[in-house]
């Protein structure tokens, strides 16, 4: 796991009299207080007050899962909450579930497997895998294409994608794609 | 291989890297969420810009008021083009060949702005939340003009002049000949006419732009970090935009969370936030949302093409005579006027067609500048070509993949020249090796062509409709005209790589750093990269034209070449050595004599050293230039099948095929992987994706819940992919492009796709859709065509 300095930097207010609200919440394990401006997106708080920079923002309307964290266990959209709405929760990042070094197993069967290119994305990916092998999801039921629908991924065509989310959650290899003369 | 007697230190076994599925090696931090974006990466004390943009789609600005923006907690500045001082603030444009006339983008704008999304004002303050409710309260005063944003209504007399000192909205134009351009049909040949028309999209790299700027140097050079394919080129644009010397400015990128063209542009964001920072004398950073990124960042593809196509009863094609013109919107773009260049350049894929005559526009109108997308104008050209020839099949009572079997150019008239056309890094034409009929058979073979319908009447008995699409291109990849690489040998026996290319999620820091340990003789872990910065790297031409790996990737392994020599000579110089016994092999010097010896790399520096009596190992260093003059032409065959659910409209896409011929392979896992991306990305331009803009030119397409893009549900389920690998003799180790392949035959493949599931419907597919299942339904409720005579 990544360590990160809980003192949060605050988000540069001066003197706008912004209403703020103190927040309480453990973050990958580690208790923060401070105070936040009432407007705050979940997403900045984590990212720029506190440095957890894995989530990415890309779309800012919850629709393309770049900023997909865990929050009480359920998978969220960090870009459309406030950071106040997670007053006494728990949120877990990717930072959360790195390994001490080098990959985690499901970060592993992501590199073997090329599911991702430019990994803007792969972030929010790895928390819904994290998310589903959680629930023990069947590799073969309906819901896997549920929770991928949830993400875009501009660069790889989900193809390898499929492939590491069905290897971790236990399914067998599929047959190649490619053959050359 | 000489007997190595030296018993200090055995040589390792030549270990190969081109040609092998080498994992990445940038996943690692990749994937722990460290990859180190722009957003991600520090940027202290930057005060925060939020941009005003042109909410007109045509106007006069007659005031930008700034007092109630000013007055808002923690503004910093507002600064409108008035209070920015620029010697030049005009935005390049690398493809206006004699003739053309000038409507390159201004970096901001001044008394007239032409395009909703068109930079007015920037309010910096402390942070983005306070930048935004500043910008809200900025009033600008709007002269309106009437807008055009239909580009044959603007060629069109009285049409709204966007640029009314030229009079004219037809700003480029492009004539392509070959063979008799006068050609005529015989008696019996078949003539088709038709209009096609493509719509606009955009790229949608998920990561958005951003620029950081600040001071460095005691406040005498200017730091610009920018998301962008050209850092050289950007870098170039500044000094000349506030007239200092290239050396005052460094430009540095980091890795990009995609590209695809839209960040292979200089871009007014680029030269503004700079200017801020120069004006402030303070750090500043500029964030892009989604938002403004559909109305800022470049759009692509959108165009209308009128062909006729003079085809013999056999099917042989006689000739191609075509009419087409580009909505570029309100000014140029870096290589605005590529697209449809290369409609007329490369419409004729690799099939024959003799007589070619192709005159192309570019015409502007109020909307976003267009710009290259993954594939430049090749898509277009590409769906142009290949629904002539299904067109053709059906007309004649030829099988589609016969008619293409009768125009394919032989093996044996390869290379060939298709004469000169107005490409800015390719003025001529000329096919490099290839075999494009063994192509089409292999993507028959695998797509099992022969078997398909009996797949269609299957799945008619399930109340489905299926069909099946075929496609070939020949793409122009791997262009000039030149690139640089520099590499070192370190103190502590290890390499480091400057690579010119920049890291876009296509694997350039594992495949480049492949290309040198095949060169060196090397383990990968030996040889570090670096890449985006242009203190380290000054010139380079830049990420794009499927030419990473290819010309990049060349000069690479040829400054590693280099950089043999220059060891060799070090070994040389030193007294009593005999040059001739002098080796390199396996990763190392080898002495040769009584008393072979092997320096491994690691070894060399200190060696050198020691031998020289110098103090301490030293760095060596070498560095390459390589020209490129002619590109090389990539190709495949793209199969699609399709199925329609007739009751609903939805289509999926059951199996999917690609045989495809990039020359020389240097890691065939991200080969596949570009291959299936690019797929999937084309498939979402026929079937999804569209940028709309309303009656009064206002983008109504401004978030990724209007902007449909493919998702996990539209990757076929059946994928496959058959590689060929023909080295080309214009690259020095058989490279060709593969980027952007993908998504050209995807296009065609699909639209012919749709075009035989819908065969029985009196329903025309003359371009790119988006075939989405409104389209589907309403093409599924047209009469009938009665009994068809098109054969699987």
């Amino acid at each position: 796991m990544t360590a990160f300095d809980p003192t949060p930097q605050k988000t540069v207010w001066d003197d706008s009299n912004e209403s703020q609200t103190a927040l309480s919440v453990t973050v990958n394990g580690k208790q923060v207080r401070t105070l936040v401006a009432d407007r705050l997106l979940l997403s900045d708080f984590l990212r720029d007050d506190l440095g957890l920079t894995a989530l990415k923002v890309a779309c800012g309307e919850g629709a393309c899962g770049a900023c997909t964290i865990v929050i009480d266990g359920e998978p969220a959209r960090s870009c459309t909450l406030l950071a106040v709405q997670t007053e006494g929760a728990e949120i877990l990042t990717l930072e959360g579930l790195n390994a001490p070094q080098g990959l985690n197993p499901v970060q592993q069967i992501f590199q073997q497997h090329h599911a991702l290119q430019c990994g803007y994305c792969t972030p929010g990916w790895l928390m819904t895998a994290y998310s589903m092998i959680k629930r023990s999801i069947h590799p073969d039921s309906t819901e896997v294409s549920q929770y991928l629908s949830g993400h875009i991924c501009r660069c790889t065509g989900y193809r390898n994608i499929w492939t590491a989310v069905r290897r971790a959650l236990g399914a067998a290899n599929d047959g190649p794609v490619s053959g050359q003369e | 291989m000489t007997e190595n007697t030296n018993k200090s230190m055995a040589r390792p076994g030549r270990r190969r890297y081109v040609g092998e599925a080498v994992l990445r090696r940038e996943d690692e931090e990749l994937l722990q969420g460290r990859g180190g974006f722009l957003p991600d990466l520090a940027a202290p004390n930057a005060a925060e810009i939020c941009i005003v943009r042109s909410t007109e789609p045509h106007a006069v600005v007659r005031a930008i008021r700034k007092e109630r923006a000013l007055a808002s907690p923690g503004v910093i500045a507002v600064l409108a083009a008035d209070d920015l001082d620029f010697v030049d603030d005009v935005l390049p444009c690398v493809d206006m060949i004699p003739g053309t006339l000038d409507v390159r983008q201004r970096v901001i704008a001044r008394e007239r702005v032409r395009y909703v999304g068109q930079p007015m004002a920037l309010v910096v303050a402390t942070n983005r939340y306070l930048a935004e409710d500043a910008a809200a309260l900025i009033e600008i005063v709007y002269e309106s003009l009437p807008p055009v944003t239909d580009h044959m209504a603007a060629m069109n007399p009285g049409a709204p002049l966007l640029y009314p000192e030229l009079g004219t909205n037809i700003v480029y134009q492009v004539r392509q000949l070959d063979g008799n351009p006068d050609f005529a049909p015989s008696d019996g040949d078949l003539v088709i006419r038709k209009r096609f028309e493509f719509h606009r999209q955009t790229a949608v790299p998920l990561e958005t732009r951003g620029v950081t700027a600040k001071l460095i140097d005691n406040g005498e050079r200017l730091h610009v970090e920018s998301c962008t394919q050209l850092p050289q080129v950007l870098r170039s644009v500044l000094a000349g935009a506030f007239g200092i010397g290239l050396d005052k400015v460094r430009v540095t990128a980091p890795r990009l969370g995609g590209g695809f063209g839209a960040k292979e542009m200089v871009y007014p964001e680029e030269i503004l936030v700079p200017a801020v920072a120069r004006k402030l004398q303070r750090p500043v950073r500029w964030l892009e949302d989604r938002r403004e990124h559909f109305a800022s960042t470049t759009h692509a593809r959108e165009e209308t093409v009128d062909a006729e196509a003079v085809v013999a009863k056999d099917g042989a094609f006689v000739g191609l005579r075509l009419t087409g013109w580009a909505n570029i919107g309100a000014a140029y773009g870096f290589v605005g006027n590529t697209p449809i260049t290369a409609m007329g350049a490369m419409v004729r894929g690799p099939y024959r067609v003799p007589n070619l005559d192709a005159q192309m526009f570019s015409v502007v109108t109020n909307k976003t500048p267009l710009n290259v997308l993954r594939g430049a104008g090749a898509p277009q050209a590409a769906l142009v070509m290949e629904r002539l020839l299904d067109e053709a099949a059906r007309t004649l009572g030829i099988d589609r993949a016969e008619i293409r079997r009768r125009n394919l150019i032989r093996p044996d008239e390869l290379p060939l020249d298709r004469g000169r056309t107005g490409f800015a890094n390719s003025h001529h034409i000329i096919y490099d090796e290839g075999d494009y009929p063994r192509c089409l058979e292999a993507g028959l073979r695998l797509a099992e062509y022969e078997n398909f319908e009996s797949d269609r009447i299957a799945a008619a008995a399930r109340g489905k409709l299926r069909g099946i699409g075929i496609a070939m291109y020949v793409e122009i990849t791997a262009v000039g005209p030149y690139e640089t690489a520099r590499i070192a040998l370190l103190p502590d026996g290890t390499i480091l790589l400057y690579s010119s290319i920049m890291p876009v999620g296509q694997g350039s820091e594992t495949t480049q750093r492949q290309l040198v340990a095949e060169e060196l003789g090397v383990a990968m872990e030996q040889v570090a990269i670096r890449q985006g910065d242009t203190d380290e790297v000054p010139d380079a031409v830049g990420t794009f034209a499927s030419r990473g790996a290819a010309v990049g990737g060349a000069a690479a392994r040829m400054a590693a070449r280099e950089l043999v020599k220059t060891i060799l000579h070090g070994f040389a110089e030193v007294p009593d050595c005999d040059p001739s016994a002098l080796r390199w092999e396996g990763g190392g010097v080898v002495i040769l004599g009584p008393t072979e010896e092997f320096i491994p790399l690691s070894e060399i520096p200190a060696r050198l050293a020691s031998l020289r009596g110098d103090p301490e190992p030293r760095r060596i260093e070498a560095r390459h230039r390589i020209e490129i003059p002619r590109p090389s032409y990539s190709y495949a065959t793209h199969i699609a099948v399709v199925e329609i659910d007739p009751e609903t409209g939805a289509l999926k896409i059951p199996r999917y095929t690609v045989a495809h011929d990039c020359g020389r392979i240097v890691n065939p896992l991200l080969v596949e992987g570009q291959i299936v991306g690019g797929v999937v990305q084309g498939i979402g331009a026929v079937l999804r994706e569209n940028l709309v803009y309303d009656a009064n030119g206002r983008l109504q397409t401004r978030a990724l819940m209007d902007y449909v893009l493919p998702g996990a549900s539209d990757c076929p389920t059946d994928f496959k992919l058959w590689h060929m690998e023909t080295p080309t003799s214009f690259n020095p180790f058989g490279m060709r492009g593969v980027g952007e392949g993908g998504t050209i035959g995807a296009h065609a493949a699909m639209a012919n796709a749709v075009a035989d599931t819908l065969r029985d419907y009196d329903v025309a597919v003359d371009g790119s859709g988006p075939f989405t299942p409104t389209w589907i339904m309403e093409a599924l409720s047209k009469p009938p065509r009665g009994t068809s005579s098109e054969k699987g």
